[in-house]
């Protein structure tokens, strides 16, 4: 018997891979950072990847490894996606909390409130900027240079 | 012509109005102005080539071999187009109907296959009557045409007018071209439809567009009785093509007027499907033609403009019914009853109609009146059954086209100059003002009222001569006419077998009417309506053209004055002839001082070209025989039956005598009544008195459908459209709530917190897990 198709091994990436899974499946439900949500399911990603790569492992078969590195490839993308989401949504909100956007609920339900957050700082927000460089553009005064919430 | 062959020709009569229609459709309104222009000439090119064919056919006919009748060759040329619809054993003929019997398939066709096959051409035909059918029809569209470029001149509708119009000629020319049943049906529908868009040409006035409503429903009535006639005749004779085909193996289909069948005196069905057919035809017949008791919408058709009410409500469209009964006049020889019938209720609608036209106002409700007391006449003659009735009736059918479509263009021209006013009497002496319109209205009218040496007298005593004929057999000394009255020329007595009782019983409530006494009734009724026609006729004429001048406020004369206020009452024509000055006509002097109110010359020309055949084709037509000649050689009419009633062509000097004197009766009574004095009528009510009353109401018909008809489908309506409002949308909008209610349920769960979607998600999918495990250790 092949050593790599051995039970034992099998089994512990299996182990490897349902923790993976669970701790993502766990911070998804319970983290309303978007940011730390997406990372939470990028780990259910990988776990499921691990077990992927486990199960080919124990068949010979590259197939799944092939389709392992496939995933990998379309995560890195999706990640990169789903961050312009992220940004986007902060923009926004001035927040990453997934809460902010419950708004987008049916008209005849209540809102849910487990804890109020804490009222935005009145100061606007500032970001760094990059050093202005050539002819500085017309303002119009009717478009504000910087919104409220970034 | 010899490079045409006729049946190129005769595709070409349908076709090149139809041509013009369209083309007046595409172009109208680039042409503006000019918009007549391809409907007149595809009329034109219709009628030159309509008169080519009735040249060609009279060829085939032959000259009249002097005054006696003679066995005549059918001229029959059949043009198959395409083939509409072709199936193999399409239908099997149910046992015992007759179908079946093999005598009424005289190659014994269908004796062994009871499976047959159903096959529909598009076949035209030409024989004698088609041929005088789309001469009338051309020539008076042709004629109208003209005459509609200077009296809808300015109209908004104007490309639309012309378009309809030339829609019409085609319509009607395939009407009586088709050599088929089914044919002639739409085409009874495309004339029907055409009828109802000119009508409610003007339709944002109420009236016109009621009274095309009226007509089309009214026609609806009839309509039902040909498509019940049709379906009758195809489970009866098995075919519908009035000739006969020849199958792809090479047997002959006899049609239902093909010369094979014609040829058997056996080949019609009489008995109760015979005159159920018959019957259903006559009920058709009375719709289009406004016979008794559906024909409440042609005086209301009036709504139309003037030009359409002379081509389409007077001259062509509404013989459709004589049409189509002198098409199907073997049918209508194998049952008597129907036959009687047939004069009956021509003779009844002539003399009502007449009666009701005695007391009109309206200068265009008398003609139209008159139309329907005509078109009665016809109807009595066609009834008689004799080849005498049925060339009379086509007689008087060309010579009605030619003086009723004056007449109708005279009022036309009134109405034009009079500012759309056509109530008689606010108008009077109009022979001083227009001069042209009044002597060729006097030709139409003389020859309308039967004066001796125009049209309307010959055609009339022909009619009289034909159910006199029928009233005294012995009179006339003509044994085949003597035959005719006491049946034994009833063809068919379809009763060989018990089996067949349902379908032979012969009608004898119905045939017993054919007896000398009825045809005398009918011979006196239809004399007191030629005293009554002549009446009204020159009422009409003394009224508007008679006395001392006047004009309404409305009407504008060549010298032009005056803004137009006063439009007509309920005949108002969409104010037309409010056009004055037309600068072209100043020259109009030498009327005694009166302003010359005549009307363009575009109009004058038919009316004159019109009157010519008014005042001639009567004596030309019966001192030559000729077209009494030529349609015996029609194939319907060389049938046993009615060939063999063949007359000697004879001047019946006592009948024209008797004719004559009721004219001269009527003409006098309404000289009395309106000559030299101005006359609004008092006398005439006087002397009418409750009766004026009636006919002024015309018969309480209009109220008496209103009442039994009209009122109880609107109550139904009305019910109809309660349950759909209440019931209906009811049901639904409550079936549409449930989904509603269901939705309201699930929506509390939309929360918009990302974490429960996925819990819910997670928790389902371990469901799913907890599922399949259980069930995969089950």
């Amino acid at each position: 018997m092949n050593p790599a198709q051995s039970l034992p091994l099998l089994q512990n990436a299996l182990t490897v891979g349902a923790i993976l899974f669970s701790l993502g499946l766990v911070g998804i439900l319970t983290r309303r950072n978007l940011i730390v949500m997406f990372l939470a399911a990028e780990m259910m990603l990988q776990g499921i990847s691990v077990s992927l790569v486990a199960w080919s492992r124990y068949h010979g078969d590259w197939g799944g490894h092939v389709l392992v590195i496939f995933v990998l490839t379309v995560a890195a993308c999706e990640a990169a996606v789903a961050l312009v989401f992220v940004l986007q949504a902060f923009s926004r909100t001035g927040r990453l909390d997934a809460a902010a956007w419950q708004s987008l609920r049916e008209a005849n339900v209540g809102r849910t409130i487990d804890h109020e957050l804490p009222a935005i700082d009145t100061v606007p927000l500032r970001f760094p900027t990059l050093a202005p460089a050539g002819v500085l553009p017309p303002a119009d005064e009717n478009e504000p240079l910087q919104r409220e919430h970034v | 012509m010899q490079e045409f062959s006729p049946s190129t020709l005769l595709v070409l009569v349908p076709l090149l109005p139809l041509v013009g229609a369209i083309l007046t459709v595409l172009l109208g309104h680039t042409l503006g102005a000019k918009a007549h222009l391809p409907a007149m000439a595809g009329i034109a090119a219709a009628a030159v080539v309509a008169i080519a064919l009735l040249v060609a056919t009279a060829r085939d006919v032959g000259p009249a071999h002097g005054a006696h009748a003679e066995a005549v060759r059918p001229v029959e040329m059949i043009s198959t187009l395409w083939q509409w619809a072709s199936f193999d054993a399409a239908y099997t003929p149910p046992a015992g109907s007759p179908a079946t019997d093999a005598r009424l398939t005289p190659h014994d066709l269908a004796a062994a296959e009871d499976v047959r096959s159903f096959s529909l051409p598009v076949a035209l035909r030409l024989d004698p009557l088609t041929a005088t059918m789309l001469t009338i029809i051309t020539c008076v569209g042709l004629l109208v045409a003209i005459y509609s470029v200077g009296y809808m001149h300015d109209d908004p509708g104007y490309p639309r007018f012309f378009a309809l119009v030339a829609m019409f000629v085609f319509s009607m020319s395939m009407l009586v071209a088709a050599s088929n049943f089914l044919l002639v049906y739409v085409f009874w529908e495309a004339v029907g439809a055409c009828s109802y868009l000119l009508i409610g040409f003007w339709f944002t006035k109420p009236e016109a567009a009621r009274a095309a409503k009226k007509a089309f429903l009214v026609n609806r009535v009839g309509d039902f009785g040909l498509a019940i006639a049709v379906f009758l005749l195809w489970m009866t004779y098995g075919t519908l093509d009035f000739h006969d085909t020849i199958s792809s193996d090479g047997v002959i289909m006899p049609g239902i007027l093909g010369q094979t069948r014609l040829a058997d005196a056996a080949g019609y069905v009489g008995g109760a499907v015979g005159t159920a057919i018959c019957l259903l035809l006559l009920l058709a017949a009375c719709g289009k033609s406004a016979q008794l008791p559906l024909h409440v919408w042609l005086p209301d058709a009036m709504e139309g403009p003037t030009p359409a009410s002379a081509l389409i409500h007077a001259a062509t469209m509404v013989t459709a019914g004589i049409y189509l009964i002198t098409r199907s006049a073997p049918l209508f020889a194998a049952c008597p009853g129907a036959l009687t019938m047939v004069s009956i209720v021509g003779a009844t609608t002539a003399l009502v109609a007449a009666l009701i036209g005695t007391v009109q106002n309206d200068l265009k409700r008398v003609l139209a009146y008159s139309t329907i007391s005509q078109l009665g006449y016809m109807f009595a003659s066609l009834g008689t059954g004799t080849l005498l009735g049925f060339t009379a009736a086509i007689f008087h059918l060309l010579t009605h086209a030619c003086f009723k479509a004056l007449l109708f263009l005279g009022a036309g021209s009134v109405m034009h100059a009079m500012g759309g006013v056509i109530d008689m009497r606010r108008f009077g002496g109009l022979r001083r003002v227009m001069p042209i319109t009044a002597a060729t209205f006097f030709v139409g009218a003389a020859a309308l009222a039967g004066v001796a040496p125009f049209a309307g007298f010959f055609s009339k005593d022909e009619i009289l001569a034909a159910l006199h004929s029928k009233g005294w057999p012995a009179a006339h000394g003509d044994h085949h006419a003597a035959a005719a009255s006491d049946g034994s020329f009833q063809l068919i007595a379809f009763s060989p077998e018990a089996a067949h009782a349902t379908v032979t019983a012969p009608a004898v409530g119905l045939d017993a009417l054919d007896r000398p006494e009825t045809w005398q009734i009918l011979f006196w009724m239809s004399l007191v309506t030629a005293g009554l026609t002549a009446f009204y006729t020159f009422r009409a004429v003394f009224m508007t053209f008679t006395g001392p001048t006047r004009v309404p406020e409305g009407a504008h004369g060549h010298g032009g004055h005056g803004d137009h206020g006063g439009h007509g009452d309920h005949a108002d024509d969409g104010g037309h002839g409010s056009h004055g000055g037309h600068g072209g006509h100043g020259g109009h002097g030498g009327h005694g001082g009166h302003e010359s109110y005549e009307s363009p010359s575009a109009m004058t020309w038919p009316l004159m070209i019109l009157a010519i055949p008014s005042a001639l084709v009567g004596w030309l037509l019966f001192s030559t025989n000729w077209l009494a000649h030529f349609l015996s050689a029609t194939p319907s009419l060389t049938a046993p039956a009615v060939a063999a009633t063949a007359t000697p062509h004879v001047f019946h000097m006592n009948l024209a005598i008797q004719g004559t004197l009721a004219a001269a009766i009527g003409i006098v009574v309404a000289a009395i009544g309106h000559l030299g004095r101005r006359s609004d009528g008092p006398q005439l009510e006087r002397f009418l008195g409750p009766l004026q009353t009636l006919f002024a109401n015309k018969f309480y018909f209009d109220q008496i459908y209103s009442a039994l008809i009209v009122k109880p489908l609107e109550g139904l309506a009305l019910v109809a459209a309660l349950f759909d409002r209440h019931v209906i949308d009811g049901t639904v909008d409550a079936i549409a709530r449930i989904p509603v209610a269901l939705g309201g349920i699930v929506r509390r769960s939309q929360s918009g917190l990302l974490q429960r979607y996925a819990l819910v998600g997670v928790m389902g999918v371990l469901a799913i897990v907890v599922l399949l495990t259980w069930q995969l250790r089950g």
